[in-house]
């Protein structure tokens, strides 16, 4: 079923876009359905009296191809007078490669004048039929009035500082913008704030096209969102504190990193194991990896019963730079609980700076627990 | 040199001609509304920030598809009448715009769209049953 369901969505996808359930599309057709009714033929009759004889319905199928036609030829059109633009150098077409477009179109069936070679395009027939056509049928607008993107919803506007009369909470904020519900209400203050946050970006970028509207939305929702994490009522109205985008830049320099703080210190069983089979394991060659990350666990632990509560300040003295040694050994089966017990302690579960940093210092430690060992 | 000159001068008033033709579009309101015209320029790669272009394709377009509707409603007409009963009925005669009319009409503009007579359960439908291939 879900391969059937994709396959039915990509299926979709390939279908003719023109489709009975695309706005565009019924828009076409019902000004086809406009066009065809205006339609007349005159007939005349024994009494000298004319008689139009229009349709009077359609078969549905009917409009349906003569919509999808339409469609077909002002797309024509668009590609042929881009076409001609695009060979005159030009990127925006003009009224002249519209002129040669319809020509072309129209050479199937003929129009005055085709014959000459060196003909004007102004003066070209098919400007002169279309302009006949405009003179001779009645003028019949479209039945409705399609609504300009982006569209209002009627969304009620929260009344200005001005329209209010009130006080003003603060010197920098204008008072064109909209009132504060009141300090009174708190609770209903972050709602409100959203929706006049909203209906901001409505009034300053009505007229931007729909993606552009929305990055906005979404990019002030996203800093009405920081507001109400900060519980903050004066943000909303202030402007944004800056653009990340236009601070300057940051130079690289070393950072004076904070000591990390050393987890809790474990029992003193698990050091005295974890001592004993080090001494063992200096000769052997293989280890498997989550061993390996134990081992300096193991040591971490040992150096700070050596320090106590001076831990830290003993770690950041020991940071000399010395030979990496790595131990490599085979484990007793005894210190599979401890092994587990400094996982959870120390490096997996930690932050991954932490991590790091603490995997440096324990590095840097094997090679003095050694000696203090032996 | 003369012909050239004359030439000129028949194309400086052509192009008055075009000129005043698309300001007059301006008054004229076409049927099919400019927004979706411009979509669909849009669409093919065509876009024009002048309102007249766009209004003189729809014009063109609402020229070709009465010049289609007109086609059909001559061939509706042109058909025969059915056996007429009383005198009154036949010039009640409803003009409906059919599928058959519509692809003669459209088939002088070299649109087919010719409507399958039958429709078949699988290709080999109908053909002799010792030439079909299994």
């Amino acid at each position: 079923m879900t391969n059937g369901g994709n396959g039915e969505g990509g299926s979709q996808r390939k279908k003719n876009p023109s489709r009975g359930n695309d706005f565009p599309y019924a828009v076409a057709r019902m000004a086809v359905a406009q066009i065809c009714e205006s339609v007349e033929i005159s007939t005349f009759q024994e009494s000298h009296s004319r008689e139009g004889a229009r349709f009077s319905s359609f078969q549905e199928s009917a409009l349906e191809r003569l919509t999808d036609v339409m469609i077909q030829y002002i797309q024509s059109v668009g590609k042929m007078t881009q076409f001609y633009a695009n060979m005159g150098g030009r990127v925006e077409g003009n009224g002249l490669d519209i002129v040669q477009a319809l020509e072309d179109l129209g050479s199937g069936l003929g129009f005055s004048g085709g014959h000459d070679v060196e003909r004007c395009l102004a003066d070209s027939g098919v400007v002169k039929d279309i302009i006949r056509f405009t003179g001779e049928v009645e003028e019949v607008p479209f039945v409705y009035s399609l609504p300009r993107f982006p569209f209002n919803r009627g969304k009620r506007r929260a009344p200005s500082f001005s329209e209010i009369g009130g006080e003003m909470p603060d010197e920098h904020i204008p008072v064109w913008l909209p009132a504060f519900p009141g300090t009174k209400m708190l609770k209903e203050v972050e709602e409100s704030n959203v929706e006049k946050v909203e209906g901001e970006v409505k009034r300053k970028e009505n007229g931007l096209s729909l993606p552009s509207m929305q990055q906005s939305v979404d990019v002030d929702r996203l800093k009405v969102q920081k507001s109400m994490d900060q519980e903050d009522v004066q943000e909303p109205a202030e402007e944004p504190e800056g653009n990340p985008f236009l601070a300057a830049p940051v130079w690289v320099s070393e950072k004076n990193v904070p000591p990390v703080l050393c987890p809790s210190e474990p029992t003193n069983e698990e050091v005295s194991i974890g001592l004993v089979p080090e001494k063992q394991t200096n000769k052997s060659h293989h280890i498997p990896p989550l061993e390996a990350h134990a081992l300096p666990g193991m040591i971490n632990d040992e150096s700070r019963l050596g320090g106590t509560d001076d831990g830290e300040k003993t770690d950041s003295a020991r940071t000399q730079r010395a030979l990496l040694r790595f131990k490599i050994g085979t484990r007793k089966a005894s210190m599979c609980w401890t092994i587990k017990q400094s996982l959870k302690d120390k490096g997996w579960f930690l932050e991954d700076g932490d991590k790091r940093e603490k995997k440096v210092e324990r590095e840097e430690k094997l090679e003095t627990i050694d000696t203090d060992v032996n | 040199m003369n012909h050239g000159q004359q030439s000129g001068e028949a194309k400086q008033e052509d192009d008055a001609a075009l000129t005043e033709f698309l300001a007059s579009l301006m008054d004229y309101t076409p049927t099919i509304p400019d927004d979706l015209v411009e979509h669909y320029l849009a669409k093919s790669g065509f876009q024009c920030p002048d309102v007249r272009l766009i209004r003189l394709v729809a014009v063109a377009t609402q020229k070709f598809v009465a010049d289609v509707a007109s086609d059909a409603l001559h061939h509706c007409k042109a058909r025969p009448a059915p056996v007429v009963k009383d005198k009154k009925q036949q010039k009640d005669k409803r003009l409906i715009l059919t599928m058959e009319d519509l692809s003669k009409a459209l088939c002088e503009y070299g649109v087919n769209v010719k409507h399958p007579e039958y429709f078949a359960d699988s290709p080999s439908t109908g053909i002799d049953p010792a030439t079909r291939e299994e």
